[in-house]
């Protein structure tokens, strides 16, 4: 996915620096014909309607999904510089609801699968608890890592669980 | 420039210019020194060198509050030095925007470096409080107090440009450039840098409220822990400041592209019904789009998040169709011959529009979902910062010390530029594909597998270090043998 979206947006970068460098690159030949400014409507228009397009389209499936009836509650704890969790096992394909919360400070839990591939994350703050769903789709050794820095040892707060395939 | 503005280029030196270049001395150096400071912080998560996590986190808070402060420092100087052509600025009040600014980053640099203080500039309640046993709660309250005086020294500098943009253009709405979008009134229509400074003026001085009000909940907090404050309320805050101030800097920075493009082209930036209309799209934008920094808080009432992603492309409109596209038609078939600052000073541009591509993608929460608080974030804002905001600022004073004899690239400047951009473009690609290998960011430490890519960032950044340098350099150069 991460990958996807990486080429993506290098390619957007490289079509719109592409046609950017063109015209200023230009100085020497001829000035914008006069249609320019239809040009610009047309492109201003279209920026527009490719932003209705991509918002209704990502948007209407709400991105952040929320758990069915039969989803595994796994409660999260953190605090400076630490996470507790229910359990550390998780069958695979089963949908796990994590509610997370800390006792001090703002953390972030990160879920990185068995090749290190961030896969879902939310934000835990005091005084609420923030959910986040996800079915896991692969077994073996998993990996919270703090997505929100938390002091000195931010990067140390690390926690693992295994997902297992069930018998 | 109408008949009326009380300056143009050819009717004699501007009166803030003496100030303006020691500001832009000051924000030269400084940005040089956070450049070394965040070369460390690459070479480190290279492991290159062993650095102290907590000398990381100093670093990091030093880079992300000393960058931003030289930013919107010389933005801010910037828009001085060009509001100065249509209106009379006192330059008392600037003399006092820049000691409180000055004193601001005196106290900033004592929390740091003596009190010890690593809570990010982003100081996220209540963080400065609980450090974990790392700095005591008066070098957090001294971190505060410190953006508050650089806060009041803006309100000061706001309050003069409206003053006298109200009384010069008849209100702000009148320097907003409404009266002629939306009234039709077109005597006496704002040029273009009016247009951004009374915008700018507008959403910044409502941003630094914001800012103010939480820094002085933080400090009551510090000072007494047993006065709450809720938490994802003062990260609402918290991030609208940061956004609204951040963006500022490059808003106050392009008018130097306005004012100095149109030297070399020939052809006059102009206060068209679209340009005050994009700016007047900016004033909202960038006061909705702060929601897509909690995409995350699934506590945030979901139409947030829906406004969030839809405003954070919505912002993209403007930038690219209308400033950018609008540079490239100014340039184009002018005839232009390049010199550094423009070459500068267009990179900014360009930069400042290619960052926003991969800003709008992180903006979707589907992405952010993956993307969020990865190197890909630092990613996207140093490619509107470095190869943004900053060349629009190092132009800016390459302009300011030109010599008018010299008007090509000499080969010193043709490699210095090149290699700005080669290391610049490498140090936020390196980034952007550290994101999208799921490396988080704010990370001292990084795992084995991910130090290739932090070693290979070193090396662009090591090259827009020395870029950078003869950059600050060549500016001292020239303001000596001008002041000769
Ligand atoms: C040679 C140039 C630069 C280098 C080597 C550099 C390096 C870094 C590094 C290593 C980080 C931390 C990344 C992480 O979170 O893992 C960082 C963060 C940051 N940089 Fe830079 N940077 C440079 C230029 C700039 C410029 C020009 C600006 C703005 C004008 C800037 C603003 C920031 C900000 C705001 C942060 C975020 C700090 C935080 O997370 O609290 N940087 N930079
Ligand atoms: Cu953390």
């Amino acid at each position: 996915m991460q990958l996807s979206i990486l080429l993506i947006t290098l390619g957007l970068m490289g079509v719109a620096g592409w046609l950017i460098l063109r015209a200023v690159w230009a100085t020497e030949g001829p000035s914008a014909p006069k249609t320019i400014n239809r040009t610009r409507s047309c492109f201003l228009w279209g920026m527009i309607a490719v932003g209705v397009v991509i918002s209704v389209g990502s948007l209407r499936e709400w991105p952040h999904t929320s758990a069915a009836d039969d989803a595994l509650i796994v409660n999260i704890t953190s605090g400076q510089w630490w996470w507790e969790t229910d359990t550390t096992e998780i069958p695979l394909g089963q949908q796990v609801e994590f509610r997370v919360t800390t006792e001090d400070v703002n953390h972030g839990l990160g879920i990185y699968d068995p090749d290190m591939n961030l896969v879902a994350q939310v934000q835990a703050m005091p005084s609420y608890t923030n959910k986040v769903v996800h079915t896991f789709d692969k077994a073996g050794q998993y990996q919270i890592l703090c997505m929100e820095f938390c002091g000195i040892a931010h990067h140390d707060m690390t926690y693992d669980f295994e997902v297992l395939e069930q018998n | 420039m109408s008949a009326t503005d009380v300056y143009s280029a050819e009717s004699g030196p501007n009166p803030q210019e003496a100030l303006v270049k020691f500001t832009m001395l000051l924000g030269g150096v400084v940005f040089l020194l956070m450049m070394v400071f965040g070369l460390i912080m690459r070479v480190a998560q290279g492991d290159l060198i062993s650095l102290d996590p907590e000398m990381f986190y100093l670093l990091l808070t030093a880079h992300g509050a000393g960058m931003v402060g030289s930013a919107a420092l010389s933005g801010a100087a910037i828009l001085w030095f060009f509001s100065a052509r249509h209106l009379n600025l006192r330059s008392s009040i600037y003399i006092a925007f820049l000691g409180l600014f000055l004193a601001g980053v005196v106290l900033i640099l004592g929390s740091i470096f003596i009190g010890g203080y690593g809570g990010a500039w982003t100081f996220l309640f209540p963080l400065p409080a609980m450090s974990g046993g790392l700095w005591e709660a008066w070098a957090g309250v001294m971190f505060c107090v410190g953006y508050l005086l650089i806060g009041v020294g803006f309100l000061l500098y706001y309050l003069e440009l409206g003053l006298k943009i109200a009384s010069r253009y008849n209100g702000l709405l009148g320097g907003l450039g409404w009266r002629y979008l939306f009234a039709n009134n077109s005597t006496d229509v704002p040029p273009p840098t009016i247009v951004a400074a009374s915008s700018v003026l507008v959403f910044n001085t409502i941003g630094i409220v914001f800012g103010a009000a939480v820094l002085a909940a933080s400090i009551v907090n510090l000072l007494l822990p047993s006065f709450e404050v809720d938490p994802l309320l003062a990260k609402n805050a918290i991030y609208f400041f940061g956004h609204v101030f951040i963006n500022a800097t490059i808003y106050m920075a392009v008018t130097a592209v306005y004012e100095i493009l149109p030297d070399y082209t020939g052809r006059p930036w102009k206060s068209t019904k679209l340009f005050i209309g994009a700016w007047a799209a900016v004033v909202i934008f960038v006061q909705a789009v702060y929601f897509h920094h909690l995409l995350q808080d699934v506590n945030m009432p979901a139409w947030t998040m829906a406004v969030g992603q839809v405003v954070s492309y919505a912002s993209g409109v403007p930038l690219i169709g209308v400033t950018v596209f609008s540079l490239a038609v100014y340039i184009k078939g002018s005839g232009l011959k390049w010199d550094l600052p423009i070459s500068l000073l267009t990179l900014g541009v360009v930069g400042w529009g290619l960052g926003s591509i991969p800003a709008m993608v992180d903006g979707m929460v589907s992405v952010n979902k993956l993307m969020h608080n990865t190197q890909w974030v630092p990613g996207h804002f140093h490619t509107y910062l470095l190869l943004g905001e900053v060349a629009m600022a190092f132009g800016f004073a390459a302009w300011l010390v030109r010599d008018k004899a010299v008007t090509t690239l000499s080969s010193l400047d043709r490699l210095v530029f090149r290699a700005y951009v080669f290391g610049g473009a490498g140090f936020v690609l390196v980034f952007l594909w550290s994101g999208a290998s799921s490396i988080p960011r704010r990370w001292a430490v990084h795992y084995e597998q991910w130090q290739l890519q932090s070693q290979l960032a070193s090396g662009f950044a090591l090259i827009v270090v020395l870029a950078t340098l003869v950059l600050v350099v060549r500016y001292v150069a020239g303001l000596a043998r001008r002041s000769q």
